[in-house]
């Protein structure tokens, strides 16, 4: 909680919630980079005032939102993340019992990443950063869509990756939007909201430690997806992870891999002492251009999964047209498999799912994990040697 | 199951100082009148080098075989050129000799597209290729100076070389494309870039090495040597004779910067294609790009004013480079008596931009592809647009989708969006083609409304340009009114001159 000074205790009396703060209603797109930040608009949202009740997301991509909401709005062939944005903006502006007041879809120019400072940069994917944009157009390419249902269209350009920018932007675009909001006190909505979302992560970094020390401690397999966060969305990464966890494999996601000290020093520890690499976060051993925030996390999720014995597959997500994914396949595909661990891809996923063959290919997936596993956990102890601080874990619990 | 070691990314040998002797420096192609300059820069440094080969369509078929499935167009070209090169080469003098004997520098950026990502796929042609160890030098297009493995020096000697090699062939570029849709004697344009193109190389190979940075700042900026060859230039192009008495649709080329630029297979050969269908090209100088890229490093310190206390003093930097770039190029197209198209502002394309996309918008064009649209339209500058992106490409997709809400505004700008996939012509250019009938109706209906607006019939018209004999020079520059084509603009020249 901040603490009061001079300066923003006045800010707060001037700019405090207000009723008209406690009616405003703001529709956010539940798409691309909202699956990694939505903790931060929770919580700075919140600050400022705003009823958690109107703060209102889109439901989950599917075909019939699209179909009722998006169609005919598009305006190029993309991505199907993309594209699909369409249906999300129209289900806000036509699909809603009672109307939104701002539709806010922040243009993500970069995103915050735990490898900060062991990489290039934190850049979003092109198309993540200008959707908004593109998507935007269908709804005023006839007419000004958004002015006729007295729908405020709010998109700031947000360099989330570094914050100390970001209370400025966001303060330039939603001061006309909500009333008497200040500059001092978006900054203190936006330190609530970091520490949301701060918290969020590292909770869910918890709990993938948990899985991965259950591993342990069993010396049971689970499995490792590489995608991007927006796979998570059932209706873009088509729940392949769920039918694959029906096995009985308990799934981790490359977002939310567990980082603390003792554990990188025993993954990463002898590469830096050999000086191939600076620190366990620096990924410049198997991809230079280390520019693209959510590349840079996915390959260093691949090397994780290399290093880690319980990790015996790789669940690999990529959507239709991915630019970004596409010069990765190779190296990925070569971080996981040198180090024996199972890889398997899904590609080209678009707007259906081909319940089918991915049923088919899941079933193919867990006769391999089933045989496969105890070798490869095996070998991978072997090769990274004993003193795990999962294992420690382990005969601390036993 | 077999673990070998982990995964390492490609590993390669130094490019040292005392190898320059009989390394051959290989670069990525722009078009050929700027890579036969650069090759005078590096010759002047004192390397061996030569550009690539212009990419064909086989060199596309190898580089979809030899990379991951999906690549961008560009890349593909690209990197299939690059295999191919080698394939020959490695049949000719064996693999180890090539590897010892080229060495490749490309230029990529760092982010946000996959731009910056290039060397992935030349990296796994390589692999594929059994040429691994071939040394590649990647190198960012936004620093001056950068370590080259140190057989390269990077150093602003030879970027400046760079920088005004391409100033220099922008404009000349654009004085041969004003000039060879109306040249009376077929070839006489080509002839005479070629050999302006000669006369620049020399130019670039005389020029006096500066040990320090600044002198060859100074030098670079305050120097006629540039001027005086161009004016040469302009002197062979005195030998051309014109007839701008022909209504032809001017089109514009924007796009993905690999695309518009070069002149080849790799974009259908579009420039050649439209002069043949009756066009005027007007195409698009690379001084943009690189006027642009100072724009981006501009708002990228704009928004940190607040927060980084040396933003204001880079900012005032990055503005002086910005106007010195600018003038230099100004310099440069008076050298060819004004004829060469100036550069659009970066302050005029950005504000036109802004109400359809964000000018931080980053990766391609950015907010350029929709902003010189509007340029063109507010300036009469094209009749049309010829808008090149590759297949997938990820910021120009984008952009491309943002021109549905400027398309809504502006109805009557006529914009070809081709998506280029390298291997699909017939689709394209009948696209183009569609477009490009109706702007040929505007270029002769505006030509037959100069002529009636001015009393003049053609046979009138053409009296008096025989009788100016100066109009009739590849060299004079028309005054551009309130018409787009030239035709018409020569029109309201000869009945505003004496009769």
């Amino acid at each position: 909680m901040p603490i009061p000074t001079l300066a923003n205790w006045f800010a707060r009396l001037r700019s405090g919630p207000s009723g008209d703060r406690a009616q405003l209603r703001i529709g956010i797109p539940r798409t691309l980079a909202i699956w990694s930040t939505h903790q931060f608009w929770l919580g700075f949202f919140a600050a400022l005032g705003i009823a958690p009740r109107n703060l209102v997301f889109s439901s989950p991509t599917s075909e019939a939102q699209y179909h009722h909401f998006g169609r005919g709005r598009g305006t190029v062939d993309c991505c199907y993340p993309v594209k699909c944005m369409a249906g999300h903006y129209g289900e806000l502006v036509f699909g809603q019992k009672r109307r939104l007041d701002v539709l806010f879809s922040p243009m993500f120019h970069s995103i915050p990443s735990f490898l900060d400072g062991a990489v290039k940069t934190s850049l979003s994917c092109p198309r993540v950063m200008a959707a908004p944009e593109n998507i935007k157009a269908g709804f005023l390419k006839e007419r000004d869509v958004f002015g006729e249902r007295g729908i405020r269209y709010v998109s700031p350009l947000l360099d989330f990756g570094e914050p100390a920018l970001v209370p400025g932007q966001l303060h330039a675009a939603l001061a006309e939007v909500i009333p008497g909001l200040t500059l001092a006190e978006t900054t203190r909505a936006a330190a609530i909201g970091w520490a949301a979302l701060q918290r969020f992560d590292a909770g869910l970094r918890a709990e993938s430690a948990a899985v991965l020390g259950a591993c342990a401690r069993r010396d049971a397999p689970c499995i490792l997806v590489l995608a991007r966060p927006y796979h998570m969305d059932p209706g873009i990464g088509h729940e392949i992870e769920g039918e694959l966890q029906a096995y009985g494999y308990p799934i981790l996601w490359g977002q939310y891999l567990p980082i603390e000290p003792a554990l990188m020093a025993w993954m990463f520890g002898a590469e830096m002492q050999r000086g191939d690499i600076a620190s366990p976060f620096d990924i410049a051993d198997v991809w230079p251009s280390s520019y693209s925030a959510n590349t840079n996390e996915l390959l260093w999720a691949a090397k994780f999964a290399a290093r880690m014995p319980w990790i015996t597959c790789v669940i690999r997500l990529t959507s239709y047209e991915c630019g970004m994914d596409q010069p990765t396949f190779s190296p990925v595909q070569e971080i996981v498999e040198r180090s024996g661990t199972l890889f398997f891809a899904f590609q080209e996923l678009d707007a259906t799912k081909a319940a089918g063959s991915i049923k088919i290919r899941v079933e193919t997936i867990a006769h391999y994990l089933e045989h496969a596993s105890g070798d490869i956990i095996r070998q991978k102890r072997r090769l990274m040697g004993a003193g795990c601080p999962l294992e420690d874990a382990t005969s601390q619990a036993a | 199951m077999n673990v070998s070691a982990f995964y390492r990314a490609y590993t390669q040998p130094d490019f040292t100082p005392h190898e320059r002797e009989r390394v051959e420096i290989r670069f990525a192609g722009l078009h050929w009148r700027a890579d036969r300059v650069i090759q005078a820069v590096f010759e002047n440094q004192g390397y061996r080098a030569a550009p690539m080969p212009a990419a064909t369509r086989d060199d596309l078929m190898a580089g979809r075989e030899l990379a991951d499935i999906g690549q961008c167009c560009p890349a593909s070209f690209v990197t299939g050129c690059l295999a191919n090169f080698l394939r020959r080469e490695a049949a000719r003098l064996g693999a180890d000799e090539v590897k010892r004997r080229y060495v490749y520098v490309s230029i990529g950026s760092c982010g946000p597209c996959r731009f910056g990502q290039y060397h992935q796929g030349y990296e796994l042609a390589l692999r594929h290729l059994g040429m691994e160890g071939m040394r590649l030098l990647l190198l960012d297009q936004s620093r001056l100076e950068q370590a080259g493995g140190g057989g390269l020096e990077v150093n602003l000697q030879l970027s400046l070389g760079v920088v005004w090699a391409i100033l220099c062939t922008d404009a000349l570029q654009s004085l041969e494309y004003r000039t060879r849709p109306y040249e009376t004697t077929p070839g006489a344009t080509d002839r005479a870039a070629a050999d302006g193109v000669a006369l620049l190389c020399e130019a670039f190979r005389q020029r006096p090495r500066h040990g320090g940075k600044w002198s060859a700042l100074a030098w670079h900026l305050t120097t006629r040597h540039f001027v005086r060859a161009l004016q040469l230039v302009a002197r062979r192009f005195d030998e051309v004779e014109v007839d701008r008495l022909v209504p032809k649709p001017v089109v514009k080329i924007t796009g993905e910067f690999y695309l518009q630029t070069v002149e080849g297979p790799a974009n259908y050969d579009i420039h050649r294609w439209l002069e043949a269908e009756g066009a005027e090209v007007y195409p698009a100088a690379i001084a943009v790009w690189l006027d642009y890229l100072l724009r981006v490093s501009i708002q990228n310190l704009q928004a940190r004013v607040a927060v980084d206390r040396h933003a204001r003093a880079k900012l005032a930097v990055a503005k002086v480079l910005q106007r010195l770039l600018r003038w230099t190029f100004e310099r440069m197209r008076r050298a060819l008596d004004g004829v060469p198209h100036a550069l659009p502002e970066q302050a005029e394309l950005r504000a036109l931009a802004a109400p359809y996309y964000h000018h931080r918008l980053a990766g391609g064009e950015g907010d350029m592809l929709v902003g010189k649209a509007l340029w063109t339209k507010r300036h009469r500058a094209a009749h049309m647009i010829c808008e090149l992106s590759p297949y997938s490409c990820l910021p120009n997709t984008m952009s491309v989708g943002a021109m549905a809400g400027v398309l809504g505004k502006h109805p009557d700008l006529l914009y070809a969006p081709l998506e280029v996939k390298g291997d699909a012509e017939v689709h394209a250019l009948s696209r183009c083609q569609m477009i490009l009938t109706e702007a040929k109706k505007r270029a002769q209906e505006e030509f037959d409304a100069a002529l009636a607006r001015t009393g003049l019939d053609l046979a009138e018209a053409r009296r008096r340009q025989a009788a100016r004999p100066a109009l009739r020079r590849a060299t004079t520059a028309i005054p551009h009114r309130d018409v787009v084509g030239t035709g018409a603009n020569t029109v309201l020249h000869l009945a505003a001159g004496r009769a």
